[in-house]
């Protein structure tokens, strides 16, 4: 069984650090769309990493990276999960905007020249659960013993084309993101970038907790809409996989994308899974303060899972009337100080209905 | 062991008699009459790279020509995954949407294009027609990518997480791909079908290296190296190499060209990744 022996991510709010204190205090990283045009793609805001020039994909990815290759003793494999990929070139390049070479989309060769340690690397592009699915191969390969250390990684900062597909669907411009609020008006993409090392039991250094498992599935349902059954097997797949009931999750970091469909979605896979009698486990969410990071989003939620459990969770940013489907599930409504959180599961599906459910737990000291 | 239970290549601009380790692959259809392989439906908004993935996969598996997508009231398999390998699949898309947007007509973007803003809408778009609901991955790992692909079915299947695996390399040739990438690139996809049992013809697993490595084998598969290179008659299949690699690898030993074919994978940027394809002694 692997353990999670470091998380290293960037968000709008800083560091794995700043951004877990600053959502404790209920900051918020949306702020006016930087750097594309608002009206062009109909989308007001972002949770940006600013910057001048504000970092690319593959900067904010190295960032995190680096770390990954101390004491990496030769090569340490690297598993990358990304959205969108580096395509701000190619969209620049579509509108007459600089010259674009094809290799720049994924993040092999630049992480092999600036990190040789780091390496071979593999990037997948698994929509908004890359990163979550980036680190199930992660442990496979640390379980079967084809690698004593392997890194999962995940990246995305916002793309045009994505923007204009939100900005098209929508009716309003959304302000902020609102996880499982009646008032909700849909998602915003935020930047975010997150390394984790995961390690065999044998490690000696410092461990964060014991990765016990991410489950996997695919609804087989609809392009963009997601399916319950889908989801609800993914956490099912999770559970036994890694050798835990239900009844054991104390605390769950939702994916909770403030969409019309998602939330509701994602509520009625939990009651499912865990049932409505307001005994279930607390369920958290973190796109509210700092956006949908896409590719990087399992692990910034992994990285706030890991945090709390220390028994600090920030309250859900964003949610003040809950979704009619929360009714007997226990949103997290004000920061908590000494909730008790031995196991956490952390939720995060995406686009085309690829799903991934990681379970980490406490190691007692 | 991991055995090569289905594989195709479907090729649409493949040049009649071309011969790929003496195997003379059948005639693909183009992507706008992939009606009379798939059937009528499931087909709209479908960009090429996706209708070639599906046509690959719905040749690997022997299916009814004109045979359409799973019945909604069909239980799903979730106990087969799907790994796509492409660089550039959705890129056309990417760039339509984009220069819409700049032009000032975000309200005429297609909602129908939706899902191909995401590169992995060919992954999905196959686990969607054929209802495989096990783990879903996209491959998008330059080079190196097709070869990536298998290694992670190959996991998958060792981890339990499926019974079956599905692996497709598909690159697009296009205005976009062309200007980007290279304008002698591949047109088309390939499909293995990967099973954990003994079957007939054994794919070992893919190795890693960062300088390249020929081991003991009948014919070598390389792009440079010394090996056969079928990017010569293919274009640069970029992404889809490996799997392209693996289905011409299996035909060359089914059809008895060969025992064993070894593929050499990569280049100098990415490091090397290789595996054997073999046929398995009847016992």
């Amino acid at each position: 069984m692997a353990l999670l022996a470091q998380i290293v991510v960037r968000t709008c709010l800083g560091d794995g650090e700043s951004t877990f204190r600053r959502m404790m205090a209920g900051a918020v990283g949306a702020r006016p769309l930087d750097g594309i045009d608002a009206d062009l793609v109909n989308v007001g805001a972002g949770y940006q990493i600013t910057g001048t020039p504000a970092p690319s994909a593959t900067e904010l990815l190295l960032q995190c990276l680096a770390p990954m290759a101390e004491h990496s003793e030769g090569s340490r494999p690297v598993v990358i999960g990304t959205g969108l990929r580096e395509v701000r070139p190619i969209e620049r390049w579509a509108v007459g905007e600089g010259a674009v070479d094809a290799g720049c989309l994924d993040f092999g060769k630049d992480v092999t020249a600036k990190l040789p340690d780091l390496w071979p690397v593999t990037t997948i592009s698994n929509a908004c659960s890359a990163s979550g699915h980036a680190l199930a191969i992660a442990q496979d390969m640390v379980d079967s013993g084809e690698a004593a250390a392997v890194v999962a990684a995940g990246v995305d900062v916002v793309a045009a084309s994505m923007l204009a597909m939100i900005g098209r669907v929508s009716q309003t411009r959304t302000a902020r993101v609102r996880p499982f609020d009646t008032d909700r008006t849909g998602v915003l993409l935020g930047d975010g970038a997150a390394a984790a090392l995961v390690v065999a039991d044998d490690w000696t250094g410092p461990v964060v907790g014991r990765l016990l498992a991410t489950g996997l599935s695919c609804d087989a349902f609809h392009e963009t809409a997601p399916s319950e059954d889908g989801i609800v097997r993914a956490m099912r797949d999770a559970h036994r996989r890694g050798g835990r009931a239900a009844a054991d999750v104390d605390l769950i970091v939702a994916h909770g994308t403030g969409t019309a469909l998602n939330d509701p979605v994602e509520l009625g896979a939990i009651a499912e899974v865990f049932g409505t009698a307001d005994a279930g486990p607390l369920v958290a969410a973190g796109k509210g303060a700092v956006g949908h990071t896409s590719g990087a989003a399992a692990l910034v939620s992994l990285d706030l899972a890991a945090r709390t459990l220390t028994g600090d969770v920030p309250a859900i940013a964003g949610l003040v009337r809950p979704i009619a489907e929360a009714t007997g599930i226990r949103l997290v409504r004000s920061p908590l100080r000494d909730a008790t959180v031995n196991l956490v599961q952390v939720n995060a599906f995406g686009f085309g209905g690829v799903n991934a459910v990681t379970l980490l737990e406490r190691i007692a000291s | 062991m991991i055995a090569v239970t289905g594989r195709s290549l479907h090729v649409p601009g493949l040049r009649p008699g071309t011969a790929l380790l003496g195997w003379v692959p059948e005639p693909s259809c183009e992507p706008e009459d992939a009606r009379e392989l798939l059937g009528r439906k499931g087909l709209l908004a479908k960009e090429p790279a996706t209708v070639l993935a599906l046509c690959a996969v719905h040749r690997a598996l022997g299916l009814e020509p004109g045979s359409g997508p799973r019945r909604r009231d069909e239980p799903v398999d979730s106990r087969t995954a799907v790994v796509v390998s492409s660089n550039l699949g959705n890129l056309a898309t990417v760039c339509a949407v984009t220069r819409q947007a700049y032009a000032g007509r975000v309200r005429e973007v297609s909602p129908l294009d939706a899902p191909n803003v995401s590169s992995n809408v060919i992954a999905s778009s196959v686990a969607i027609r054929f209802g495989f609901a096990g783990p879903n991955l996209m491959v998008c790992s330059g080079e190196t990518s097709g070869s990536d692909a298998l290694a992670i079915a190959a996991r998958l299947l060792r981890a339990g997480r499926c019974r079956r695996a599905i692996v497709v390399g598909v690159e697009p040739r296009d205005e976009v791909t062309e200007a980007v990438f290279t304008d002698q690139l591949f047109d088309g996809a390939a499909c293995v079908v990967l099973e954990q049992l003994e079957g007939d013809y054994v794919i070992g697993p893919v190795t890693t290296a960062r300088r390249p490595r020929v081991e003991q084998a009948d014919v070598v598969l390389a792009a440079g190296q010394g090996g056969l290179d079928l990017d010569r008659q293919l274009g640069a299949t970029y992404g889809a190499r490996g799997v392209v690699q693996a289905v011409v690898a299996t035909q060359a030993v089914a059809s008895g060209t060969a025992a064993s074919v070894q593929v050499l994978d990569g280049g100098p940027d990415t490091g090397y990744r290789m595996f054997t394809v073999r046929r398995e002694p009847r016992r």
